[in-house]
């Protein structure tokens, strides 16, 4: 009995040596564990510290080396040697891909470079990251208007007017609307191009340049009512400008708004001596036209015998273009109706009517009016635009309330 | 190849320490619970060097070769040819591991040295890869840094006194976590280290590697950025006759792959027979050919080239200028590597890719205009396809291209292109390129391919309708006697099986049976016992059909037939196998 009770004293004192060594081992375990994994820590933060370090010094050396090559690639395009520019900006890409400054470069000198195909998948690469950029979508429009694809151009021109620009943003997209209309004008799509040149006005009211520029798109736009307009909003911020005064003054004699045209062109020739700038080759010419529409115009408002006078002067004028052109007619042989009807005309006996009678008859004398332009009127169309006397008998045909100023 | 030597002594880190051994008996779970934590510091450190490695390939390529190496520039000739010279002394004296692309190095660490890679050539292989790369050598920095992260990882793991089983697991993790950081893309290097290192899913393992492959991947972007190497365009398919114009690339691609494989093939082995003084000025001679190809004219073929994919991706080379890049590519390719200059091969195998299949889309726009997907979905498409014609890793090739675009429209032409370029590769060239040079170099690692191509045995391959007695373990033993004559006697029957009321079963063989039947009240002298009674607690293991055949092995040793039961009825027998019928089976394969 007393042994074993010794012997189960001695099992449980191995017993407690055994988990005392257990329990050692594991706190050295857990230690060692702890250590490592500490130094582990430790190497890491040192190695990141380290890499940064170094990449801080390598991507500063690589922007030094992109600002090298992307000047150089500058130069080189401003220079035109495209093909350098190219070079330069590629490398200046590899130490800064995805800049978009160069990749814009890069692409601009590839389409100057010729390689319009690599240009537009550049920027159509550009434009799949940045659907929006203003600057990307112009030139796309840009590059389609190249490949023929009218469309696509009107479509990227207006992403690119309403896509958004860095800085001077409205600027920009009152320039690629101008670009826009003038793109459109060389397609004859008058209507489209002159409601963005209106739209374009609009945004951007007291800009006498660009509303000289208008007033000139909008004349190729077939509008002269709205050049016009422009024009005068120019004269009025700025009197003295004479390309404006004569750009006016051109367009009211197209309208035979002559006494009005006179003053602009007068006041223009007197701005252009003024200032001792060249004239425009035509204001002498046109100012001589307007003199002589003033001299045989039968305006309402002149005395009713000078009215006469004029009338019968102006008559006999259309009636020798109408001789000439049924002659041409003839000869061409041809016999148009409307000539025929005109013949009839003026073989009748009002045709024939002297002045004195004209004095008496108001009525005659309009209808002596009538019969001239519309001699001018349909003479034009038969025979084409006549010269002289007649050209100016025919812009007072063309604008109906001519005679009234 | 040069391997890693065997280590056959047990790694101990530090006196104190009790040793792996005494650490799995004192803390059974350390390792599990180590392993994933260890994980993620071996991503990040992997991350680190990675990104230090590839900030070493671009300073140096900017010493040699300079900022802006073009054609004509006489530094493209002497600079590879002197650095092919320092890396021939340095891998002949000081880093004798480094040779090759260290993909098969790192396979070789897994299956034969227990994941041993060590420090001395995972500085090598940073140091020599850098040079080799940087001075214009036509070689990749994504395999090289798969055995830095490889290496990182035994490294961490014999400091750590990981045992020898979990040693050679951390090899993969590390191999992952490398490759991710290089490519930064952590799925296709998760899937290549599966598909082409370890060779098979595993539960356990894969964990660890997503979880260090990311946390790589997360450091990497921290310095370079979330950008991928290369812009990807505008992917697009809107047409599916374009399909054709895909598998044309397929065709071409396989083709290409077909040319590179066997250009390696010939070269590498001819040259590491020639004697060891030749060998030393290999690299060098390999230097001043790739360097005499871009003096020449065509200097995208020299570096890892990168900056070209980008442009071939963008359209700006002609169909015959990406054509004749992808050829000179492959050419400089296969005299760096054949060389022995410490390199890899997937930036090539990319850019290879890349030139075809820009190439190919663009001479297909040109005559035949209706196609209209974008040259960058065409160079896409290349890259996977010499990745799947290639390298032979068609889950990852699929994959890598998804990543990489972030498009998911491209997935039909992707895997159409690539199925067909790898059967091409797979009918043309039976051996992987990577197989090939393990039995160049005289080992014979595992073929993942074939690994991936075989199929998995199950029980119910082997086994066979239930065509013993079954007697009730509730019966009596008289019971069982009737049952044993209705079956010939036990004369005829030499095992029978003993269904419990619980669904479980016993195999019970001819002498026990006879013993059974010989004293029916047993020791006991217990009258009234049931046969379950005497059979004691024992029960056959539950086995399915579905269960891989080889995990019924170590059970025959204890029962002569096991009974198969179905997972959704308990006590319901499918089928009964036995230790013949597995071995029939087996022969039979």
């Amino acid at each position: 009995m007393r042994h074993g009770g010794i012997a189960r004293l001695i099992d449980v004192f191995a017993m407690n040596i055994e988990t005392d060594d257990v329990s050692i081992a594991r706190r050295k375990l857990v230690i060692h564990d702890a250590a490592m994994i500490a130094g582990l820590s430790l190497a890491t933060v040192l190695l990141f510290m380290a890499t940064l370090f170094l990449f801080r010094s390598f991507e500063s050396h690589r922007s030094e080396l992109a600002i090298r090559w992307s000047s150089r690639g500058r130069v080189a395009l401003a220079a035109g040697h495209p093909e350098q520019a190219i070079g330069a900006l590629r490398t200046a890409l590899t130490y800064a891909p995805a800049n978009r400054e160069y990749e814009l470069l890069l692409a601009e000198a590839l389409d100057k470079a010729g390689h319009t195909d690599e240009s537009y998948n550049y920027f159509l690469g550009l434009w799949t990251a940045q659907p929006g950029d203003g600057a990307i979508n112009l030139w796309l429009a840009r590059l389609e208007a190249k490949r023929g694809d009218s469309a696509a151009a009107a479509k990227y021109y207006r992403a690119s007017i309403y896509g958004t620009w860095n800085g001077d943003g409205a600027a920009r997209r009152r320039d690629v609307r101008l670009e826009l209309a003038r793109y459109l004008l060389d397609h004859k799509d008058d209507d489209a191009a002159r409601t963005e040149l209106l739209i374009a006005g609009g945004n951007n009211p007291g800009d006498p340049a660009l509303e000289m520029t208008l007033g000139a798109l909008l004349e190729q736009a077939n509008d002269p009512a709205d050049a016009f307009v422009y024009y005068r909003k120019v004269i009025a911020a700025q009197p003295k400008n004479a390309p404006a005064l004569a750009a006016a003054g051109r367009l009211a004699f197209a309208a035979a708004r002559f006494k009005e045209a006179r003053r602009l062109l007068g006041r223009a020739d007197r701005e252009f001596d003024d200032a001792n700038t060249k004239e425009p080759e035509d204001l002498t010419e046109l100012l001589k036209n307007v003199d002589r529409a003033l001299a045989i115009a039968p305006f309402k408002t002149l005395p009713v015998r000078e009215r006469a006078a004029r009338t019968v002067a102006a008559r006999e004028t259309a009636r020798k273009r109408f001789a000439d052109c049924s002659l041409q007619v003839a000869q061409s042989g041809g016999s148009p109706s409307s000539l025929q009807v005109l013949s009839t005309a003026w073989a009748a006996k009002a045709a024939n009517a002297d002045e004195r009678m004209l004095l008496r008859n108001p009525d005659a004398e309009d209808a002596t009016i009538k019969l001239i332009f519309d001699t001018e009127l349909q003479t034009m169309q038969a025979c084409g635009p006549p010269s002289g006397d007649d050209a100016l008998l025919l812009l007072l045909a063309q604008s109906p309330n001519a005679l009234d100023q | 190849m040069d391997t890693e030597p065997v280590i056959t002594k047990e790694v101990k880190p530090g006196a104190r320490w009790p040793g792996p051994a005494e650490a799995a008996r004192i803390a059974p779970g350390r390792e599990e619970r180590l392993f994933l934590l260890l994980s993620i510091f071996i991503g990040v450190i992997s991350g680190l060097l990675v990104v230090a490695f590839r900030m070493a390939i671009e300073w140096l390529h900017v010493l040699l070769l300079g900022s802006s190496p073009a054609p004509g520039q006489h530094r493209l000739l002497i600079m590879p040819a002197l650095a092919g010279v320092l890396i021939a002394l340095l891998t002949r004296y000081l880093f004798p591991n480094v040779r090759g692309s260290g993909i098969n190095q790192t396979k070789a660490a897994f299956y034969i040295h227990n994941g041993y890679i060590s420090t001395r050539t995972v500085i090598g292989k940073f140091l020599l890869s850098a040079l080799a790369i940087g001075s214009g050598h036509s070689l990749g920095p994504e395999d090289p840094s798969l055995q830095i992260g490889a290496g990182v990882a035994s490294f961490i793991s014999r400091k750590m006194g990981m045992s020898k089983a979990k040693l050679r697991i951390f090899a993969p993790v590390g191999a992952a976590a490398g490759l991710a950081a290089a490519f930064n893309a952590p799925i296709s290097a998760i899937l290549f280290v599966i598909e082409e290192v370890i060779g098979q899913w595993s539960a356990a393992v894969l964990g660890s590697i997503v979880l260090s492959a990311v946390s790589s991947v997360v450091v990497a972007r921290w310095f370079w950025g979330t950008e991928p190497m290369f812009r990807i365009p505008a992917v697009n398919l809107r047409d599916p006759r374009e399909l054709i114009a895909y598998a044309v690339l397929g065709v071409v691609g396989g083709f290409a792959s077909l040319l590179f494989a066997r250009s390696l093939g010939y070269l590498r082995p001819l040259l590491r027979r020639q004697p060891t003084w030749s060998q030393l000025g290999q690299p060098a001679l390999a230097g001043l050919m790739v360097g005499a190809i871009g003096y020449f004219g065509f200097p995208q073929v020299m570096g890892a080239g990168y900056e070209a994919i980008d442009q071939a991706m963008h359209s700006q080379f002609a169909w015959k200028m990406l054509l004749v890049l992808a050829l000179f590519k492959i050419l400089a390719t296969t005299l760096s590597f054949s060389s022995g200059t410490p390199g890899g091969m997937f930036a090539p195998t990319l850019f290879v890719g890349a030139m075809l299949g820009a190439g190919v889309g663009a001479f297909e726009k040109i005559y035949f205009p209706h196609v209209t997907g974008s040259l960058g979905s065409y160079a896409l498409v290349g890259m996977g396809v010499l990745f799947a014609g290639f390298l032979r890793a068609p889950l990852t090739s699929v994959f890598m291209v998804l990543e990489v675009s972030g498009n998911y429209s491209i997935v039909i032409p992707v895997i159409l292109a690539n199925t067909i370029a790898y059967l091409i590769g797979r009918t043309l060239q039976p051996v992987p390129i990577f197989e090939m040079m393990t039995h160049q170099d005289g080992l014979y690692l595992p073929s993942m391919e074939e690994q991936r191509e075989e199929s998995n045995l199950h029980l119910e391959d082997a086994m066979r309708p239930l065509d013993v007695p079954v007697l009730q373990a509730a019966g009596t033993i008289d019971d069982a006697a009737r049952e044993l004559a209705a079956h010939g006697g036990l004369k005829d029957v030499s095992v029978a099986l003993v269904r419990y009321p619980s669904g479980l079963w016993y195999a019970a063989k001819r002498d026990e049976l006879a013993a059974i039947l010989a004293n029916p009240a047993g020791e006991q002298q217990s009258a009234g016992l049931s046969l379950g009674d005497r059979l004691g607690g024992e029960r056959t293991p539950l086995l399915f059909p579905d269960l891989p055949l080889d995990s019924v092995l170590p059970y025959f040793e204890r029962w002569p037939l096991l009974p198969v039961s179905n997972r959704a009825v308990r006590g319901a027998v499918e089928g009964v196998i036995s230790l013949d019928d597995v071995l029939n089976r087996y022969r039979r394969r």
